[in-house]
């Protein structure tokens, strides 16, 4: 995990500095937290789209499709509306977690170009 | 000094924020080591405090999709009700075995509230619990993240003002031998 840690120099801190330096692990705590939630969201499109597949291929007129903790008999048009439904909400949930990252990666940069600007090496925000 | 303004959240101790090494020093009259110390020591209370959150968050973490799903299937069985037709489902009875159940139309769900206690409710009234416990773990996953993120910040400024006080202490020895002569 990234540690903002200082090392031997005169260079005083102020309040503002403390804060940066927290605002930035925050950051990188939620950038942590965004690659899972990415990879999750990914993975559920993923999943959604070959099951969409699977019914394009099956010849069943009745489905099996999860509700909770049981499989439920479904007709084939209802199941396909349904998968519809859902890869449109995990695409723009997907979506909206790419932004956050990007809004995220670049408010570390700044804050980054400003610590270094700083305190040079005395702090490392590098991810080890 | 403690330009923070916040001496504690829920119990969790502020960590103040040192303008100048050596006033700090003066004001809590501790030399370097047992400053080093206070503040190791702290910094291992407020690891104990986040390990506690952490576990707290998984379990909320856990409960949410749990009443999601609860949620879905009380709005299937009503989407059910009007059509006559019973719902078809299979379940897992055991690990790798499923049996075949068949739920006529109903107006009620029993719910299990916990500690061996089921409800029946209506179908609306299931709703309106469920979308209460769905809000109310919400609610409190927000206030643990706040938490958390509250927790990370007096751990971070912990760590950077050991950092601080060691470099101090070692500057400090560096300008000593400059003051006194030594023999050589």
């Amino acid at each position: 995990m990234q540690q903002a840690g200082t090392s031997g120099s005169e260079v005083e801190v102020t309040w503002e500095d403390q804060q940066n330096i927290n605002k930035f692990g925050r950051l990188n705590n939620r950038l942590h937290e965004l690659h899972d939630e990415i990879k999750i969201a990914k993975e559920t499109c993923e999943n959604l789209e070959d099951a969409s597949n699977e019914l394009i291929l099956t010849d069943e007129e009745i489905v099996r499709f999860q509700i909770g903790e049981v499989f439920a008999h479904v007709p084939k048009e209802e199941v396909e509306s349904r998968i519809e439904n859902m890869q449109e909400v995990t695409a723009k949930n997907l979506e909206k977690l790419e932004e956050e990252k990007e809004t995220v990666v670049s408010q570390m940069a700044e804050l980054k170009k400003i610590l270094y600007g700083k305190f040079k090496d005395s702090i490392n925000l590098e991810e080890d | 000094m403690a330009a923070s303004g916040v001496t504690e959240r829920r119990g969790i101790p502020a960590a103040a924020f040192v303008e100048d090494v050596q006033s700090y020093l003066n004001e809590s009259a501790l030399d370097v080591n047992s400053a080093l110390a206070f503040l190791q020591e702290r910094l291992q209370q407020y690891r104990v405090v986040e390990m506690k959150l952490l576990a707290q968050q998984r379990d909320l973490q856990a409960k949410i999709p749990d009443i999601e799903k609860c949620l879905d299937i009380v709005a299937n069985l009503q989407a059910k009700k009007g059509s006559g037709e019973a719902l078809i489902a299979d379940f897992e009875v055991s690990e790798g075995i499923y049996s075949r159940a068949r739920i006529e139309e109903s107006d009620s769900v029993c719910l299990w509230l916990g500690a061996n206690v089921m409800l029946e409710y209506s179908c609306e009234e299931a709703t309106i619990l469920l979308k209460r416990n769905l809000e109310n773990a919400k609610a409190s996953l927000e206030v643990l993240v706040a938490d958390l993120q509250f927790l990370r910040d007096q751990v971070t400024i912990t760590q950077v003002t050991i950092a601080r006080v060691y470099n101090w202490d070692v500057h400090q020895r560096k300008l000593k031998p400059a003051a006194s002569p030594k023999e050589s």
